[in-house]
């Protein structure tokens, strides 16, 4: 009825997003906002889009937020089984080669964008993967309507062998550079630092849009309403049934 | 068939302020020549982080239901996003062994399982046999010197044994029948405590266990 008078419903939920990846000297710092959207309506304001592949190998997804929820999760217990069949740490291409069969598969139908990075046995790596199938591998990348807000940060700061915290900080600013110039990004910012043997996931790792103006009193209402005057209708006559002796009613 | 010694012991063990709990498996495991890399052999595998499994029968047959298993776990996990209660993947897995005694051109699974979980419902322990009957134990072994050895755990076993005295136990219960000098090389042990992580005991920490008992 809505739609008559000119409602348009919301589209499916979109991460809008902005995901960026570093790689640096001994590690990988991946990086998310938390914004959920559908439409022009933020659905969620702390969504958690970096996801778990495996205890060495993380993964951020931008796009249709069911499509890289399912993908992750179904690449991930892929993963987990290979572990236990080769009694061996999981490889980043592994995940990789998983998540790009996958997605070509479905030929762009999936509209997963991600972020893949990790350590392992090989050393630190980061790669993005498109919706279609193809995936780049990267020393910086970043992913996501808020990508090319982030990708300036980027271009114009990253030098090779950064440190922990410089990655962090580097991964933090270019978040926050899509969360403030892109509308399809906000909230907070994520984190996850995975160096070997190591993982560490900060969980709003920033968070520079408070909520402001919270009454701390809350609110009560003062004055009780006054009772001038009380009558009570009935809505159905009571009407009593008597058995007039009589035979019970026949089967 | 080379049918191995196992002995299980689960255990509760009551501390004064927390009640935890856990279970023990344990096998020794004969290698055909003294040429064989033990390292290479594992007869203790894990099914989930919180459960195991030891078998005693033909290992290649075990191995497929490990697998079997291990993907049904994985598939459970999936769709109720829930870690598979021991029973159910007793259940399942028990399930394909009796398919194998029903369907035409197959064999029987010459395996019986003995599966160690640690769930919401508390520490398990579960046999499960070629014919798909599975059955829930407090303490047990199988193989080779199994009335021996079930015996003896009559004898030792109580409700409210430490996980140090059920390790030692299970070490005990095993060398009653053991051919040859035991060693961390030559028995394995799988231990799941209250933190619900499987684990297998390392050579050296098998040898730190067998100094105790000496």
């Amino acid at each position: 009825m809505l739609t008559k008078k000119g409602l348009k419903p919301p589209g499916y939920l979109k991460t809008g997003t902005t995901i960026v990846g570093v790689v640096c000297k001994d590690c990988v710092v991946l990086g998310a906002d938390t914004r959920a959207t559908a439409g022009s309506i933020v659905a969620d304001k702390n969504c958690e889009k970096i996801h778990n592949m495996a205890p060495n190998i993380l993964c951020c997804g931008a796009g249709t937020a069911a499509d890289t929820e399912a993908v992750t999760d179904n690449i991930s217990s892929q993963l987990k089984l290979h572990r236990y069949h080769t009694g061996r740490e999981s490889r980043v291409v592994t995940a990789l080669t998983l998540l790009k069969s996958h997605l070509f598969r479905y030929q762009g139908h999936v509209s997963a964008a991600l972020v893949l990075g990790g350590v392992d046995v090989t050393g630190p790596h980061l790669h993005t993967i498109y919706p279609h199938g193809s995936t780049d591998t990267l020393p910086f990348a970043t992913m996501g309507s808020g990508s090319l807000a982030a990708m300036a940060i980027f271009e114009s700061e990253y030098r090779e062998g950064l440190t922990r915290d410089e990655g962090v900080n580097l991964v933090t600013k270019a978040i926050c550079s899509g969360i403030f110039n892109d509308l399809g990004s906000g909230s907070n910012v994520d984190i996850c630092v995975i160096e070997k043997g190591k993982t560490e996931y900060l969980r709003n790792h920033l968070t520079p849009n408070p909520r402001t103006y919270i009454s701390s009193k809350g609110y009560t209402f003062s004055k009780k309403t006054e009772v001038l005057h009380t009558k009570i209708t009935p809505l159905k006559e009571l009407v009593d049934v008597v058995q007039v002796g009589g035979d019970a009613m026949e089967e | 068939m080379p049918s191995q010694l196992l002995a299980l012991v689960k255990l509760h063990w009551g501390l004064k302020s927390i009640t935890s709990n856990g279970v023990v498996i344990a096998t020794e495991k004969k290698l055909p020549s003294i040429l064989v890399d033990e390292t290479s052999v594992q007869k203790i595998q894990i099914l989930t982080p919180n459960i195991g499994v030891v078998y005693s029968g033909m290992g290649p047959d075990s191995r497929v239901l490990v697998r079997k298993s291990r993907k049904q776990a994985e598939q459970y996990n999936l769709l109720y996003k829930e870690p598979i209660p021991v029973t159910q993947l007793v259940r399942e897995t028990a399930a394909v062994m009796q398919e194998f005694t029903q369907s035409g051109g197959v064999r029987p699974f010459g395996v019986s399982l003995l599966v160690a979980g640690y769930d919401d419902k508390g520490p398990q322990l579960y046999q499960v046999d070629p014919s798909g009957s599975y059955f829930s134990w407090k303490a047990s072994a199988m193989g080779k010197n199994v009335s021996n050895a079930k015996t003896f755990l009559e004898k030792r076993y109580t409700d409210d044994m430490e996980l140090e005295d059920a390790i030692h136990t299970a070490i005990l219960t095993l060398k009653e029948g053991f051919e040859g000098q035991i060693s961390g090389k030559n028995i394995e042990i799988g231990v799941i405590e209250a933190d619900r992580t499987f684990r297998v005991l390392t050579a050296a920490q098998i040898e730190d266990y067998l100094q105790e008992v000496e």
